[in-house]
This record gives C-alpha cells, structure tokens and sequence, in this order.
C-alpha cells in the first residue's frame, strides 16, 4: 500500500496578541516537527489531550491552514500550493452540530454541499438520496436542521463529508457529545467506509473508539508525536493491556518532561 | 442490553452497505464529469452562483431579524422621514423620504447584511466548508451577496409603497431609461461593496467593528435624508468615495429632472468609477483571503 499523507517535519505556530492597552504578541507553537505518514485504505488515529495539536494537523491536510514549516503531501499533492487539485479529492468532518445550515432542510443542505462540489445534477439526483439512507436520514431529509437531535446531525455531516464521493476524510472527533448508540452507529459508518477502502484519518478522546476503528495510531502531545503503531504494538511496546493506560504513559511522561 | 443495541445499530448499517456499494460505483461517474466539465466551464460557476444566492435567500428569510430588517425596518425608517419631510413640496418627499428610505434599505440589505454573512458562516462553522470546496470562494459569496440583492430591491419596493401611501403621492420618475440604468448601476456598486467588506471580514475579524462604527456616519455622509451640501466641508472628499451619494444624487435628478446635464455626468463618471475601484478592491481582498486567512487562522472561531 503506498503512502497518501506524508507529514514530514511539520511545524505551526499560532500569533495573537495579548493585553487590552499595551499589546504584546505572543507566540503559541502547535505542532513542534511532526512527522508520520498514513497508507491507502487505512484508518489513522491521532490520539492527544486538547491543544496537543490535532485539529492543526487536521487542518494544515484539508488545506484550512498553511504551515509555518515543514511538508505535507496528501495524494501526492502539497496542501499549500497544490489545493486546487486536492480539494476535490478530500473531504472533513469536524465533531459538534456545526458546520451545516441549521434554517435549511438535510435535503437543501446536501443539495447546496453538491454544487459546491460541482457534482453534475444528475449525479445529485442519484448521490443525495443514496447517502441519506445511508445516514438514517432518508423520513426526515425535508425537515430543518434545527429541528434534528445531535447525532441526526452528526449523521447529516457524514452525507455532507461523502457528497465528493472522497479518497481521503479527515473527522475531528466525529462521536464527541454523541449518546452510546448514536457513537455506535457512526462508528459502524466508518468501519464500513473504510471496508469500501476509503483512507479515514480521525482524532478521538475516546481510547477504546480508536482500539476498535484504527489500523495505526499516532499519539501527539504539546505539538509532537510520542507514540505512532498499531494498537497491538503500542500497548505491547509499553507493556500495558489498555490503549488508555498506554496513553496516560506517554502523554504523561511528555508533559512531565 | 449494550450488545442489543450494538446489534441494532449494525442491522441498521448493514441495510446500507448496498448503498455504499452504490455511491462508490457513481464516483466513477464523477471522474469522468470532471472530464466533461473543460467543455463548458463556466456552467459550475453559474450553478454555484445561483445555488448561493437561493440558499442565502432561504436562510435569510429564516431569520427573523432579516425578516425585521427586510419589512419592518424600512417602514420605520420611512415613517420617521416622512414626519420630518410632511410639511414640504411632494418633490422633496420624492427625493428624500422615498428615496432615502429606498436606498438605505438597499444599502442595508445588500452591503452590510453581505458582509455580516461571512460572520455568521464563521460562527456557523460553515465557512470553513465552503472555503474548502473545490469551488471558487469568491463566486459562493457572490451568489450570497446576490441573494440579499433580491431581497434588498424587495425592501426598496415596500419602502416606496409605504411612503406613497402614507404621502398619498405616486412615485413618479421624469427619466425612466436613466432611472432604470443609474438604478442597476447602483445595486452593482452596492454588491461590489458587499464584496469588498466581506473579503476584508474574512481576512480579518476586526472589520465587523470597523463596520458597526461606520453605519450611521456613511447614511448621514451620502446624503440619505437630507442633501450633502449642509454637512461641513472637510467631510465632501470622504462622501464623495461613497458610490451612495452619487447614486442618490443620479436618482434624484432622474425623479424630479435633469436640469443640468454637466452635473449628471460628473455623477455618473463618480459612480461608474467608485464601483470599478470597489470591484477591484473586492478582487484584491478574496486574492489575500486564500494566503492571509489561512495564515492567521481567521476563516474559524476558537
């Protein structure tokens, strides 16, 4: 399998500006030279506390942000620079009920997500109502988004996340708020798309969600990757049985240093 | 109970792994559309133009505070216009209060309810997708920002009903075909404008404040409801950079009669060349977005 993201030395620094009368500008570096690579059809889990960095990751990949430094491929395509080629070719959900137009149908909602796509009106036709069944949308695809319960939308943002039919979807912790059956049926989602070989790259806080639906996992904290294996090899190479102990091992010792 | 409920939700799933199959096999379709799409490029554009400007005018008309801004608001607007102006000529009623209350909700509508979108896309996390769609962001907000041009000249026509009734006097115009074009030429000057203010916003998010500060000075500096020769002379240069005040003046003289022919096209030549100045500024503004926003990091909220 070769390899579709390639994050090489990659680094991020954030600048606001602090102070109400005398401002000052101070600088925040999220990721510190963050390395790892993700192969063709497999489900990678970046696992980290909050503010360790995923999101930026997940950002700089879907094109959302330019790196300070350092090199992200993703299909062969660089995310600065090439993003009109990868654009189409990708696709991310971030968790929460955003990201979606509350006052509009699902039915609207995908509608407009299509033709931003420029997928062709008759591939819409057949695309939408395909993806809704998916979701468990399909009774309600004429009724508002505001009137949908967190994982409705949540489901709603996988249909939007699939309307490029992509190679590659990147979701910021998909399953966070949802209730226990709600996450279920998300995760069954993904496994089943990563069984059709779609590359899914996701963050999670939730340890034994990313042992169940991760190939590989990289572990970030304060910027840089501490632990990068299957679940299997972490947990053997720290000598735990849990992937959490395995996590609070690492993450601890990186913050401790 | 949790195995049972794992069971369900795999059911559940299992029913659509047909569909799956499905949308992967239309992905090939795709591929080749995209193909396709070289032969008729401008086609997308259109598609997500109009596509915008449909959705903008759903989501507007879900608010109620556009909702307000839309009906309400112009006739208050006019009703406050129309008491100051009641005791003169019908003309200046024309000119002033019909016009005025017009073009303010044009204004409004179009300009800052445009630029105040790209805020709501923000905090919506919307702005982000549409960013990130292969689609080009400047022709999504063009559409959005067409959107509340429809319903913009919606509001100009209630503001004039209302105020011909209230008045009791006709809208009447002396210079059609001129009225019609310096009409058209103003709302690209306003859209160009909308633009321009929601490049910047994207860029950076100080402007909403920029914008709040500036909305009644801009209404009292082109000359909304009274003309801009009583204002003091140190502010003429910065109404005269506004394209509402020589639209207005343009409108005006269409109405109630073009008696000078050099002033009319001192006007037009102001308005036709702001509007220029405005569209490019707006083409430089959605040119920085695609570096600057995804350097500051501006086009999300933390």
């Amino acid at each position: 399998m070769n390899d579709v993201i390639v994050v090489e030395d990659l680094r991020r620094d954030y600048i606001s500006t602090v102070g109400i009368l005398k401002k000052s500008k101070k600088r925040v570096e999220a990721l510190k030279g963050l390395s790892f690579s993700v192969k063709s059809g497999e489900v990678f889990g970046l696992l980290g506390p909050n503010g360790a960095g995923k999101t930026t990751t997940i950002k700089i990949l879907t094109t959302l942000l330019i790196p300070t430094s350092g090199n992200a491929m993703v299909l062969g395509h660089k995310t600065f620079g090439e993003e009109r080629l990868l654009r189409p070719k990708i696709n991310f959900i971030f968790g929460g009920e955003r990201s979606l137009y509350w006052r509009l149908s699902a039915l609207d909602n995908l509608k407009y997500f299509s033709d931003l796509y420029q997928i062709e009106p008759k591939v819409q036709r057949e695309r939408i109502p395909m993806l809704l069944k998916m979701v468990g949308l399909e009774e309600r695809q004429h009724h508002k988004v505001e009137t949908f319960s967190k994982g409705m939308k949540q489901r709603l943002q996988i249909a939007r996340g699939l309307i490029n039919d992509p190679e590659i979807l990147f979701l910021d912790e998909p399953t966070i708020g949802l209730d226990p059956s709600g996450a279920i049926e998300l995760r069954n989602i993904v496994k089943k798309l990563s069984n059709e070989g779609k590359t899914i790259l996701l963050t999670t806080h939730y340890m034994q969600e990313a042992d169940e639906m991760c190939d590989r996992i990289g572990i970030i904290a304060k910027g840089q990757l501490v632990g990068l294996g299957t679940p299997k090899a972490l947990k053997a190479s720290c000598g735990k049985d849990t992937l959490e102990e395995v996590y609070l091992d690492l993450v601890g010792a990186q913050y401790e240093s | 109970m949790k195995v049972s409920t794992e069971h369900k939700a795999e059911n559940k799933i299992c029913d659509s792994l047909d569909v799956l199959n499905c949308v992967n096999g239309i992905g090939k379709d795709t591929k080749s559309i995209q193909g396709a799409k070289v032969k008729n490029a401008y086609g997308p554009h259109i598609r997500i133009i109009l596509s915008s400007a449909l959705l903008q005018m759903k989501q507007s008309f879900g608010r109620s505070m556009f909702k307000f801004c839309m009906l309400a608001y112009p006739l208050f607007y006019g009703f406050t216009l129309y008491m100051l102006y009641k005791e003169h000529s019908s003309t200046d009623i024309m000119a002033y209060v019909m016009l005025g209350s017009a073009v303010s909700s044009l204004w409004g509508t179009i300009s800052f309810s445009s630029a105040g979108d790209i805020n709501r896309e923000r905090f919506m996390g919307a702005l982000e997708v549409i960013f990130n769609a292969p689609s080009k962001f400047y022709y999504v907000m063009l559409g959005k920002v067409l959107g509340n041009t429809v319903l913009g000249i919606g509001s100009m026509v209630i503001s004039i009903l209302f105020i011909s009734l209230l008045s009791g006097s006709a809208f009447q115009v002396i210079h059609v075909g001129p009225f019609i074009g310096v009409t058209l030429l103003g709302v690209v000057s306003f859209v160009a404008v909308g633009m321009m203010l929601s490049g910047l916003l994207a860029i950076s998010r100080s402007t909403t404040i920029l914008m709040n500060i500036m909305d009644y000075p801009i209404m009292i500096l082109c000359g909304i409801a009274f003309p801009i020769h009583i204002l003091p002379i140190w502010t003429l240069p910065f109404s005269y950079m506004l394209s509402p005040t020589h639209f207005l003046a343009l409108a005006r003289m269409c109405v109630g009669g073009i008696y000078s022919k050099d002033a009319f096209y001192h006007h037009l030549i102001w308005l036709m060349g702001l509007t220029i100045l405005y569209v490019l500024l707006s083409l430089f503004a959605y040119r920085m977005i695609d570096i600057n926003a995804r350097k500051d990091a501006t086009l999300g909220v933390v």
